[in-house]
């Protein structure tokens, strides 16, 4: 009896979350998918049903596929810089936790990922710039010549990389490090008695038991570096003067084809594609990375 | 297998000594219980030996080698915690094998190695298990397995039956005195328990506030304690403790204290300070009427084979334990006497042991 009513009143309490999570996140997604079968000039009254034309079409699209492309490469480019770094730092600043810098390694980590989008974005424009810049600058006291950054192809995507990975760095290493503090000192006092090195307490003790870490910040990083737009917005496309070409990707091919091209549903099924790509990614880390036996 | 000898030894976290000139000499092959109450400092202690904290001062020297300076993985010791710190990452056999896959042993070797412990320990059903998937007396037995692969000169434990049940740790206590008795490695044990001090060790050091207050045979520790604090601590019920005077005139030595408690001694020791005389629970004797001092009897427990006895001397309270069985009921009032050669005197103001 107290048991059934305990239960209505957590129900009772949760139910505007439930009921704000639901009309923010879920309605929108239920819209999405119904527009994405549909098709939408935005100003009509009309929205007929094309069943999955829009899809058909996506498939043909080259700019959908280039977007896709480049965004992939973007999502997992920042994902394989920004896990091992993160991983590595961590485990630094937690080995120098009791250091009086200690915050300070924290805090300067984590600045990128506060500072606010757009100026770090321009900041970092200077930096690749291919005659002002202090990158090339550098680069030419090593006597490498001065490279277009910005302009070259496959330079302006690793730019990009770089500009994503630098914020996602410090969040990465934030939840790192709290994953640092949570592992049973024991475990590390008894592997350096079983005779590990430094190194080895970190590769055979620590990275395992971060194995839920790694999937959290793994999940969260891919998802975010998917949905890359103001980076790009600001380093190489047309709108902001860039240099040379355009980086398309997703969510910039998905606002030109709302806004410029007044093709919502059409827009709706990228996004559509662009989620089932999320939710994919994220099972398959899921499983690789679900642990083994019932520990 | 090796000596272990700590020599004046200290550790300081700042300003606060925790262990403060501990010298212990640990023979080769022994089994040694540091014994003593909570925050003593024998963690600490294992611990230093251990090379998990630094030596503040003094020296600790394993087989004659002082290791003060040399690394943990070093030493040549093998150290079982109290929450075990199994990987919970690896199968009980990569835990068992885990420092001999650090040292770059062959794989055969290990395995080898990891069967032949798991066999002493009858864990071998259980190597292909994740620790969680044990219960706590096995993974107990885990964390021992692993420390027994490596070979080590020396075992160090920290009360590492104090998560087990009541009979799994008595099976457990009898289990470690048999791999002892097999091994015949130098073991340090730590426990707050003194019943597993008594029950296993060769050699008995009983700290207080990080000095040792005494160390020796269990037997010798129970027999001689030096001091009110080893007499209090070691045996269970504890012994009594009655504070009075040493009354010495023609008819010989007399015991008097609070509750018109008068005991002839036998005891060539003479002294006017206040004195405490400790007397164990089993040493209280009946008296036949008229003789001894009566006590009113407060409570009665019977285990079968003994009679805890709670009775109060005016007001002080005492424990005593019959072997025999007795008619005896709570509100009764009960004569009792010491045994002969019995009674520990101790000064009271400095707790130290009265010799004569
Ligand atoms: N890192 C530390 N900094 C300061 N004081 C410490 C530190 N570690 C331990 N101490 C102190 O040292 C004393 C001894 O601690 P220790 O852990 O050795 O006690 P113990 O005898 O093992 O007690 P227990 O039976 O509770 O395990 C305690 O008073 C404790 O507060
Ligand atoms: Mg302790």
């Amino acid at each position: 009896m107290l048991k059934r009513r305990r239960w209505i009143f957590s129900l009772v309490a949760i139910l505007p979350v439930l009921a704000i999570f639901a009309y923010v996140r879920v309605y929108p997604i239920g819209e999405i998918l119904r527009l994405s079968l549909h098709k939408w000039d935005i100003l009509s009254r009309e929205k007929p049903f094309i069943g999955l034309a829009n899809f058909q079409e996506l498939f043909g699209d080259s700019l959908f596929r280039t977007a896709l492309f480049n965004t992939s490469i973007i999502a997992f480019g920042v994902l394989i810089i920004t896990l091992p770094l993160a991983l590595v730092l961590a485990a630094l600043i937690h080995h120098r936790t009791r250091s009086r810098f200690a915050s300070f390694y924290e805090t300067t980590i984590f600045i990128p990922h506060v500072v606010s989008l757009v100026p770090a974005a321009m900041a970092w424009k200077w930096i690749f710039d291919a005659r002002l810049g202090p990158l090339n600058a550098v680069l030419s006291v090593f006597g490498i010549p001065p490279q277009a950054w910005l302009f070259d192809p496959v330079l302006s995507i690793v730019s990009i990389i770089v500009l994503c990975s630098w914020q996602a760095l410090g969040f990465a290493v934030l939840i790192y490090l709290v994953g640092f503090k949570n592992l049973p000192k024991s475990l590390f006092e008894a592997s350096k008695l079983d005779g590990a090195s430094g190194i080895q307490q970190f590769w055979f003790v620590a990275v395992p038991l971060l194995k839920p870490i790694t999937l959290y910040v793994s999940v969260a990083t891919l998802v975010s570096a998917f949905n890359v737009y103001a980076q790009v917005y600001v380093l190489a496309s047309d709108a902001q003067g860039a240099p040379g070409r355009q980086v398309r990707v997703l969510v910039l091919d998905m606002l030109e084809n709302t806004f410029r091209n007044y093709r919502v549903g059409y827009a709706a099924s990228e996004a559509v594609v662009l989620l089932v790509i999320v939710l994919i990614l994220t099972a398959i880390q899921f499983s690789l990375l679900r642990e083994k036996g019932t520990r | 297998m090796a000596s272990l000898d700590i020599a004046n030894v200290k550790k300081a976290y700042g300003d606060v000594e925790v262990i403060r000139d501990v010298s212990i000499g640990v023979p080769d092959g022994a089994f040694v219980v540091l014994v003593g109450p909570s925050g003593c400092g024998k963690s600490t202690l294992l611990r230093m030996i251990a090379g998990l904290e630094d030596i503040s001062g003094g020296t600790i020297s394993i087989g004659g080698k002082v290791i003060n300076e040399v690394e943990p993985k070093n030493r040549d010791i093998a150290m079982v915690f109290q929450n075990y710190a199994l990987y919970p990452h690896m199968t009980i056999a990569e835990n068992m094998g885990f420092s001999l896959r650090l040292a770059g042993r062959p794989k055969p070797e290990i395995a080898q190695r990891v069967e032949d412990a798991a066999r002493i320990l009858g864990l071998s059903d259980y190597l292909g298990r994740y620790p969680k998937q044990l219960s706590g007396g096995q993974r107990q037995r885990v964390a021992m397995g692993r420390a027994i692969v490596r070979n080590p000169q020396v075992f160090l434990f920290d009360e590492p039956l104090s998560n087990l049940d009541a009979k799994l740790r008595v099976q457990m206590r009898a289990e470690l005195k048999e791999l002892h008795a097999r091994l015949k490695t130098t073991m340090i044990y730590v426990t707050h328990d003194q019943i597993e001090a008594m029950t296993m060790a060769d050699f008995i050091v009983v700290m207080r506030d990080g000095v040792v207050e005494q160390m020796g045979a269990p037997l010798a520790l129970y027999d001689t304690p030096s001091n009110l604090f080893v007499a209090g601590f070691i045996g269970s019920p504890a012994m009594n403790q009655l504070p009075g005077r040493l009354v010495a005139d023609e008819n010989g030595s007399r015991f008097v204290g609070a509750g018109d408690i008068a005991w002839p001694l036998e005891t060539s020791i003479r002294t006017d300070r206040p004195v405490t005389l400790g007397i164990r629970p089993e040493h209280l004797v009946p008296a036949p009427d008229g003789q001894g001092v009566p006590a009113r009897i407060k409570l009665i427990e019977q285990t079968g084979s003994e009679t805890y006895v709670i009775a109060h001397f005016g007001e002080t309270p005492i424990v005593a334990l019959f072997r025999q069985r007795l008619p005896l009921a709570i509100g009764d009032t009960i004569s009792l006497t010491l045994a002969p050669g019995a009674a520990h005197l101790f000064d009271t103001e400095t707790g130290q042991r009265l010799t004569a």
